[in-house]
Formats: C-alpha cells, structure tokens, sequence
C-alpha cells in the first residue's frame, strides 16, 4: 500500500508538470495583455517594456515557463501583476472556503444519493424509484446557479433561515452546500442505480437469497459492496466537477474562494494567479483521485496494491 | 474487514472534518453587530478594485472618494469650487496656476497636508516611469512648483482651462508623499493615507472595504450641508457579484445602497415601499462606431446610413425599459454648458428609406456584409442583437463577434474592427480628445478616425483661456462630428441608485456620490 501510495505521489508531478504546460500555453496564447491592465492608453513603448520587462514578459515563452516552473520548485508561485502580493498567500487564504464547500458537499452527496440508488434499484418500479429516478433528473437538468439562488430566494429572503451572502459563520456554507451536494446526489444516484441494479442480477446475490438470508442483509453486505464501486470511481470525477463549479456557486452566495478569484484573474490577465489557482485545484483533484483509489482498496479486498 | 472499513471512514470524516473547519478558521467574525450606537451603512457593487491607490489604477473604488480629497470640488451643479485648495488664481497668459491649501488639514496618519504632497501626486502621475493610466489628462501639466507649506504653482505647457475638471476627479485624490514612500508595494494593499472624510480600516479583496469616519475631519467643502466630521460611523463597501444576490440582500435590509441598478430591477424594485428608486442624468453615452479609415465607412454616405438605420426609441423604450434616453450627439447632455443644444436637430432621424438611398447612392445597393463585435454582457450582447435586425432592415447584414473586456481591447489595439459597440462614462468634453484625435490613433481613437479638421477644432477649443470659449469650441467639434456621422450615438443609459428607507437626507450626485453631505442613517 505504501508504495502504491510513493508511486502514485510520484506520477503525480507529471500529471502537474503537463498541467502547468496546458494552463502557460493557453494563458499567454490568448489575446489581451497584463501591461495594459496597468498602463494607461497612451503609455510611451518605453514605459510598456520596461514594465513588460519588470514582469519577465519580454522573455521568450519557454524561458517564461523555465522560471515559472525553477520558481515553483521553491514553493514560490510568483506575485499578482495587480494585487502585487504573494500568489500563494492570496490563493491559500481563499482556498479553504472553497475546499469546505466541496468537501461538505460530497458528504451529502454520496449521504443522500447512496441510499436512494439502492432504494431505487431494490424496489424497481415501483413509485420509490420513479420518486428519486425523477429526484435525480430534475437535478440533472437544473443549473446549479438558479438553483442555488432558488434555495436563497427561500431559505435566505423569504423565511431568513440562512445569510444571504457572505461567508464568516457555518450558516453561510449551508445553502452553498446543499446546492452542489444536491445536484450531485443527481447524478450519484443514477449511477448507484444502475451500479446495483447490475450487482443484484449476479449469481451470488441469488445464492445468498436461496441460502435464506436476510432481504437487507444481502442488500447491504453482500450487493453494496460490489455496487458502490464504481461510485468510489466517480468520487474522483466528481471532484473535479465540483472545483470546476466552484466559480459559479461562489459568485450566486458571495463567497471569495478560489473559483472566483481564478475568473477574475482570467478577465484582469493576471497570470500568475490564475497559474497558482489552476496548480492548486490540478493538485487537489489529483489528490482527490489518490483518496478515490485508497477507499476502493478499502473497499474491494480484490484490489491489492 | 467491515468493521475495519468503517472505522477509516469514520476516521477519515473526523480527519476532514477538522481539517476544515481548522482551515476556514471558525469564528472570525468582524465588527460589532450588536453594538447599536455604531452607524452602519453598507453598499454593495458588483465588482472589487484591485488596488486602492489612485495614482495606479484605471478601476476607481467607490472608497477612493471617501478616503481623499481633491483640490478641486464639484456640487451638485457641476460647477468647480474649492476642495483642498481655498483659492487660486491664473497668470495672464494662463500658463501658471496658484493655489493657496485650507491651513489644518491632516492626513489619516497624523501629518499636516503640505503643497509638496500635492506636488508628490501630481508629478507621480505625470511621471512616465510610473505609468498611471490617468496621465494623459495631466498631460498638460509641466511641473508643480512648491512655494511655501500651502502655496504652490501648476506649470502649465500651454493654456488648459479643463485643469479644475481633472483636479476634481477621482485619481487627483491627494495622497501623503511619506505614507505612499513608506509603506512601498503595500501601499494600496494593506495602507491608505487620505484627508478624507473617511479612514481606510480594512480590505478583504473580493468581499468588502470598510471605512471608518475620520473624526477630526472639518474641511470638507463649503457648499456641503454637512463639512464637517461624518454623521455615518463606518462605511461597509461589499462585493457582491451575482446581481439577484445584490437584490436581495437590498430588499431584505443589510443593504443600504445599490449603485448602478439594472434596468430590468427597476421596474421590479420601485413596488418597495422600504426602497427609493433614485434617478438621474448619467454621464455616459453608448455608441455603435465604425473603422472609419477602412472600406465602406471611408464614405460619409454610409456613415450617415448606418445614423439613419437606427431606431433608438426602440431600443431606449424595449432594451432599457424606459431607464435612458435616446443619445443625438458626442456628449451626453447633463454636461450642461459643454453639451451642443443642435444635437437633436442636426442628428439622424430614423429613417429605413433614406438609409437605403443613401447606401445605394454610395454604390452599395445590393447590400453590405460585416461585422459587429461587443463585448460579452448581457446589455451589450442583447444591443448588438438588436442593431443586428435593425441595420438588416437597410440591407446590412452583420455578423455577431462577442469577446470578453482585455480580448476586445486588444482587438481594437490591432485594427480588426468593423462595426462595434462601446460606452463611455465620461463627465467631461476632453473625453472626445481622447477618442478622436488622430494622436490617439490607433488606440484609443479606435474609430480609427484620422481627421485634419477635427483636430484642429478639438485643439482649438481644449487651449481656449477660458471656460466659455472652451464650451463653445466644443460645440463646434460637436457639430462638425454630427455633421461627419463618425460615430452613431444610440442611448445614455440613467444612472440609477436604489436606498433604502433608513438613509436619511440622501442627495443625488451627477458624478461622485458625496456620502460625508449630512446622510444619515436611521438606526432601528
């Protein structure tokens, strides 16, 4: 296991070292500059370069990368253009806000969508299934935004459960929350669904049936395990998908995570953020990965590493 | 094994767990909600500053205002009247400026504000080394020479009388030359030093600046109600991008403010009773503008077409709902004395026939194909869809390009534009110097408009000795632009504040909200 674990920690920096290549190319290959989010109009061409030159933007693309990459190594993500502070201390102070947000959200995720595939999956049509079957595609279909300002339309103006935007107390992560791990239990569920509906047709789930065991029994310990495999699997997709969202559910609730400040640096051009935000979500969805591969050798006694 | 299983993940959520909650850092609240006596008025905006220093930013935050003074004050009329500076006076020739400070004014910090602060600000912005996008209004401006503590020249390379206009805007704020040396890159960041009403206290990017009021403060402008120390305790200025959120929160009370209300939520907000919906001439002016050196719109015939193609009442009553009016001219009119009255009389009426005539006539009767770029908002995309269906009713057909801000900037910079949308906000006639002169080319001038006449008309009028002289000078660039059909103005938007009930005594400026004139909030 350690040294699945070693190997896998190492394939990491390929995977990182790709990554920063895609984030650099498609950074400084897209039009718009950071100098002339400085300057003004009529800057002089002596100005433009120095300033350009200040911030190592006259070097060839390559050499750019190379100290990029020489910089990195030494923990330093470089300094924003416009906020001329530290990448790394701007985007680890956001960076909490939006890892509570995913994690708390796959908790409820996987909490509501497990069971209910199961239910739906035992108890196939039958109006259980059709409930959650039709559950899962209403969630599907809504995009997260409007949902999530549905949720604070209710919760947050009508009734004043929960604050509308800000993110000081936990009550301010609550409708975030239940707004991505909801419309992720949607998708979750329909996997475990058909991830169970499979397991129950095998033949052990017969002979433990003819055996005489228990409904639930066979349900829980016999067919879940098997079932909620491909899950696990997806767990690792989902929190890719759910970092990628982050953007759109932070700017509906307020919130100043990491999503937020990674468009507004794209808008602004400000490099450097955007390279040390993408960096730390490519490390987290990777690592998220190595915890998807841990719990299914957890799981599955099958998988040994 | 199962019981193995879960025991880690029972762990591994405890792990997760804490490791959260450690990192969000639970409980750091701010302020002190509770405490009644503070006055707290919060407004909200749809986006942050990146940097609280005037000299190097293009993006003014609202907290700038407060924060600093300027030289120069305008009221609610648009006249000029003192600021920092209690007097000044012109040499002959209108070359040297003197101004005489108010004596006791302090920066945030505890020093006396003295002329070589004043020179520190001015000569940073000039300073080509600096780069300040705000440079090129200074541009006439040689040096500042100090002559004593509160007295000192402006050193002009020719006439200017629009000096007071730049003085009095935004990025003229005078900062503390120690503070700004001092506090170097955190400048702006984590420091702030005004004389301002209001005292820089705290920044959290992308969430909210908070003000304190500056409690010595009494040298506010005359012509204030209130010039002396703010009656709001501390000014919360939060970011709150999604603007169904900014609604809400507005509506349910721990918004005080709205600035820029879209025209989609006035409707909608004016059934509040807790809500006044306050309304004014803004100073902007939205435009459909051409590459005027590439062909068809070298031909003035086609310029003047594309005028007459266009139906703004439509687009003023059905786009904007009513929240504007229609724009005739290259200044919107609350300029007052700068705006050409003949605007609407010599503009282009709109008019399917006579655009088509005039096409034919310009050799194009079978039609034209280009394209029109915007930029990627919703106001702008649903114009561009607008003008679409209405330059196709004369034969026009276009193609939609949407590009997000810096990406339509340098696609203006590079020459690639047919057809494309823009709005300025503006409260000044150089804001057509800017645009227009051939100097400017090919950006900012990005109409692309190289025009000896016009030039010389624009420069004629920015040197006038006078204001007066100046106004009428503009009126003829005015006409003559009208004349040229170098742009199609299309609408100037309303500005629009929503306050709430508890803002007692609040006055609507055409320009910078003045939130030190005697507000107040009603605490309940």
């Amino acid at each position: 296991m350690l040294r699945y674990l070693i190997k896998k920690l190492l394939f990491m920096i390929p995977i990182i070292i790709g990554s920063t290549i895609i984030i650099f190319l498609i950074l400084h290959l897209s039009p718009g500059d950071p100098v002339n989010m400085i300057v003004g109009p009529n800057v002089t061409p002596e100005v433009y370069e120095n300033i350009s030159r200040s911030l190592g933007l006259d070097k060839p693309l390559t050499t750019q990368y190379f100290i990029f990459l020489g910089k990195l190594l030494r923990g330093d993500l470089g300094q924003s253009i416009l906020q001329k502070r530290p990448v790394l201390d701007i985007v680890l102070e956001r960076f909490p806000r939006t890892l509570t947000i995913g994690v708390f959200s796959l908790l409820l995720s996987f909490s509501i969508a497990i069971p209910m595939g199961i239910i739906a999956a035992v108890k196939r049509k039958t109006a259980a299934d059709y409930m959650s079957m039709s559950f899962s595609l209403v969630g599907i279909s809504m995009p997260t935004f409007w949902f999530g300002l549905l949720l604070l339309y209710f919760f947050a103006y009508k009734f004043r459960i929960f604050p509308l935007s800000g993110y000081e107390t936990w009550k301010h992560y609550v409708l975030p929350v239940i707004t991505v791990g909801l419309t992720d239990a949607a998708v979750t569920a329909r996997m475990m669904r058909s991830s169970m509906l499979e397991v129950i047709r095998q033949d052990y789930i017969r002979t433990a049936r003819a055996k005489g065991v228990k409904e639930i029994i066979v349900i829980t310990k016999h067919a879940l395990k098997n079932a909620v495999l491909p899950v696990i699997t997806l767990l690792g997709m989902r929190i890719g998908w759910i970092f990628a969202g982050s953007a759109v559910i932070e700017t509906v609730f307020s919130i100043p995570g990491i999503g937020r400040l990674m468009v507004d640096a794209i808008f602004s051009r400000d490099y450097p953020i955007v390279q040390g935000s993408m960096l730390i979500l490519v490390i987290s969805i990777t690592l998220g990965n190595m915890l998807a591969d841990i719990l299914y050798a957890l799981v599955d006694p099958r998988i040994k590493y | 094994m199962e019981r193995k299983v879960g025991r880690s993940l029972g762990l591994l959520l405890v792990v997760l767990l804490t490791v959260t909650s450690f990192l969000t850092g639970c409980g750091q609240s701010s302020g002190d909600p509770d405490e009644p006596a503070v006055k707290e008025l919060v407004i909200a905006f749809d986006r942050d500053a990146e940097i609280l220093d005037t000299i190097k930013t293009s993006w003014f935050s609202d907290g700038l205002i407060y924060i600093h003074d300027r030289l120069i004050s305008r009221d609610y009329e648009f006249n000029y009247r003192p600021g920092l500076a209690e007097s000044w006076e012109t040499s002959e020739d209108g070359l040297v400026w003197t101004f005489k400070l108010k004596e006791g004014v302090k920066f945030h910090d505890g020093t006396p504000l003295k002329a070589s602060d004043v020179k520190f600000t001015i000569e940073s912005i000039i300073d080509p080394e600096v780069a300040s996008p705000s440079a090129s209004d200074l541009a006439a401006i040689e040096k500042v020479v100090v002559k004593d503590d509160l007295t000192f020249d402006i050193v002009l390379k020719h006439p200017f009388p629009n000096l007071l206009f730049i003085l009095s805007n935004t990025a003229c704020g005078i900062v503390s030359e120690e503070a700004y040396k001092k506090y170097g890159d955190e400048y702006g960041v984590k420091y702030v030093v005004g004389t301002g009403p209001y005292v820089f206290k705290e920044w959290i990017k992308g969430d909210k600046l908070v003000l304190e009021k500056n409690p010595d403060y009494n040298w506010g402008p005359d012509w204030m109600e209130n010039n002396g120390k703010p009656i709001i305790d501390r000014i919360v200025m939060r970011v709150i991008p999604e603007e169904s959120t900014r609604r809400m929160e507005l509506e349910a009370g721990n918004v005080h403010i709205l600035r820029n209300v879209p025209a989609s939520f006035v409707e909608e907000l004016a059934g509040n009773e807790d809500i006044e919906m306050i309304r004014g001439d803004a100073t902007k002016l939205c435009y459909l503008a051409y590459a005027c050196d590439k062909e068809p719109f070298t031909d003035v015939r086609v310029r003047r077409a594309i005028n007459h193609a266009i139906n703004k009442d439509e687009i003023v009553n059905y786009l904007l709902r009513g929240v504007g009016q229609p724009a005739y001219g290259y200044l919107p009119p609350a300029l007052k004395s700068e705006y050409y009255d003949g605007s609407k009389t010599d503009s282009y009426g709109y008019d399917v026939e006579k655009a088509k005539a005039l096409l034919k006539e310009a050799g194009y009767e079978n039609g034209l194909q280009l394209t029109l770029s915007a930029e990627n908002t919703s106001e702008f995309k649903k114009l561009a869809e607008v003008l679409q269906s209405q330059l196709k009713e004369v034969g026009i057909e276009t193609t939609i390009q949407l590009y997000d801000s810096s990406s339509y900037t340098d696609m203006l910079k590079e020459g690639k534009q047919e057809l494309f949308i823009r709005l300025y906000s503006w409260p000044n006639a150089d804001i057509l110097d800017y645009f227009l002169l051939s100097s400017q080319f090919p950006y900012p001038n990005h109409s692309r408009w190289l025009d000896e006449k016009t030039d010389e008309l624009i420069k004629k009028a920015a040197g006038s000795a006078t204001w007066e002289e100046r106004a009428a000078g503009y009126h003829e660039v005015q006409k003559y632009l009208i004349e040229q059909a170098v742009w199609a103005p299309i609408y100037i938007p309303d500005s629009v504040l929503a306050v709430r009930k508890e803002v007692k005594n609040f006055k609507f400026h055409p320009w910078i909200p003045q939130y030190n004139d005697g507000f107040d909030l009603g605490v309940e």
